[in-house]
């Protein structure tokens, strides 16, 4: 969200006709404070986002108790516990560190889902809490705009900025091959984004078996998952790689882009797990 | 001259190691304590519901005396004990006890129909889960400061971190130990 204010911020810049180099660091100055401002109070941002409403013991029992059970596997303090009225199934866990870490579970989740597969999905979500996650995917966020920022600021200079003087005297296989690579590296940077993402949710039904010790609950929770065919109504970008399952397309040409293993995938390594 | 810079710098690398292995043996220490006392905390817990399960229970089934009573004096024993030998042995007595409670409630209909054993009912089986995650936390703890004082090099600092090996927390679950009877005729 915060590479994405300084875009539009470069963009409206551009656009007024300012090319010079010294806008370079204001703009990655901008977005990083903006990234570090939306990781450190991602909590509140994400609960005003997606409308979650917090609960507590007496609200929720079931709920917070299965939530607590965890905390205690993982060493780990209690974090605020949010319900996200929406039918379709699914849990994100977000918060900058384990003391502000929130996890939410949508109506939908609590209303198919037995105690074990709700456990399995709160060890997953705390697990994210535990393996700072929220921090993993800010740096991963930042890296990738920052690479983009760079790449066309080298395109802009290649075409259209550069020195004329040099033009005679330039290398046209180097000029072709930085042209290439500026073109290619946002893109690199976006498959890296998401091979992060992929390798966290494997990391984390990992830990979350670690503090269940039952694969079959998590991996029956994944089975469910997959029957379901509904997907949450928050379907921005923004907040996609925080939900246990992704809520945007899995289509075969977005699978590079996809910010979750395949749920076939997962479940067969959670499978192999029990024995 | 040299030497004496190699000699100084072997020093302060024996130096963070020290402090390294110092540190992480106190903290390891201080998990496993913490580790106790959520078991603790959680076992108080289900002692402070049984009085309440076992009016919820009389009140429908006051002649099952024998269950009653088992759980009763297993509940009196725990909130005794003491260490974590004692402790262990007194929860898994309890553990039973209540398993045996929670069975005979499957024979009243009316009696698992109310809502206030059922609200009972999802607390204990959830304090019952906790105790479990805080043995296994606790369990998983003891197993990493007992093998970092076994090994080199927290073997010659654990004297002067003072710490020490600790017991793992086992509890006598006859239900576990019990090996299903196999005949071949």
């Amino acid at each position: 969200m915060g590479s994405l204010t300084a875009f539009v911020f470069y963009a409206v810049a551009l656009w007024l006709g300012y090319t010079s180099v010294g806008l370079i660091p204001i703009v990655i100055v901008l977005s990083l404070i903006g990234v570090w401002g939306s990781y450190y109070s991602s909590d509140k941002i994400v609960l005003a986002m997606t409308g979650a409403k917090l609960i507590d013991h007496d609200s929720a029992p079931q709920l917070f108790n299965l939530v607590q059970e965890i905390t205690i596997a993982a060493g780990l303090p209690m974090p605020k516990v949010a319900i996200v009225e929406d039918s379709a199934p699914n849990a994100f866990a977000t918060g900058r560190d384990p003391e502000h870490a929130v996890i939410a579970f949508t109506s939908g989740i609590l209303a198919v889902m037995d105690r074990d597969q709700l456990q399995g999905v709160a060890a997953h979500e705390l697990a994210h809490v535990a393996n700072r996650d929220t921090l993993v995917s800010a740096v991963a966020a930042t890296t990738a705009g920052a690479i983009a920022l760079l790449s066309d600021f080298v395109l802009r200079i290649t075409m259209f900025g550069g020195n004329r003087r040099d033009n005679n005297g330039g290398n046209p296989v180097a000029l072709i091959a930085a042209l290439i690579a500026a073109i290619l590296a946002p893109v690199a940077a976006l498959l890296l984004k998401a091979a992060i993402s992929r390798k966290r949710e494997a990391l984390a039904d990992a830990t979350a078996v670690s503090y269940t010790r039952n694969p079959t609950g998590l991996r029956r929770a994944l089975e469910t998952l997959a029957l379901d065919s509904t997907v949450v109504k928050q379907r921005s970008n923004a907040v996609a790689h925080m939900w246990i399952e992704s809520p945007l397309d899995n289509s075969a040409t977005s699978k590079l882009f996809a910010t979750h293993p395949t749920l076939a995938s997962r479940i067969a390594t959670l499978r192999a797990l029990e024995t | 001259m040299n030497a004496t810079f190699i000699v100084i710098g072997v020093l302060i690398l024996i130096v963070l190691i020290g402090v390294s292995q110092y540190n992480s043996l106190v903290r390891l220490n201080v998990n496993v304590n913490e580790g106790f006392s959520q078991i603790e905390v959680q076992l108080q817990r289900r002692a402070d519901l049984i009085p309440n399960l076992v009016e919820s229970v009389k009140g429908y089934a006051a002649h099952e005396k024998t269950t009653l009573d088992a759980v009763i004096s297993a509940r009196a024993q725990a909130t005794s004990a003491q260490g974590v030998q004692e402790v262990a042995a007194a929860d898994g007595s309890l553990t039973n006890a209540l398993r045996g409670l929670l069975a005979v409630a499957e024979a009243y209909p009316d009696l698992k129909a109310s809502a206030n054993f059922l609200s009972l009912q999802e607390e204990l089986s959830s304090t019952e889960n906790k105790v479990g995650f805080a043995r296994q936390y606790y369990n998983d703890n003891v197993r990493k400061l007992n093998a970092s004082i076994v090994a080199i090099p927290g073997k010659f600092f654990a004297g002067m971190a003072k710490v020490s090996e600790r017991d793992f927390y086992v509890i006598d679950d006859p239900a576990k130990r019990d090996v299903p009877n196999v005949k071949f005729d």
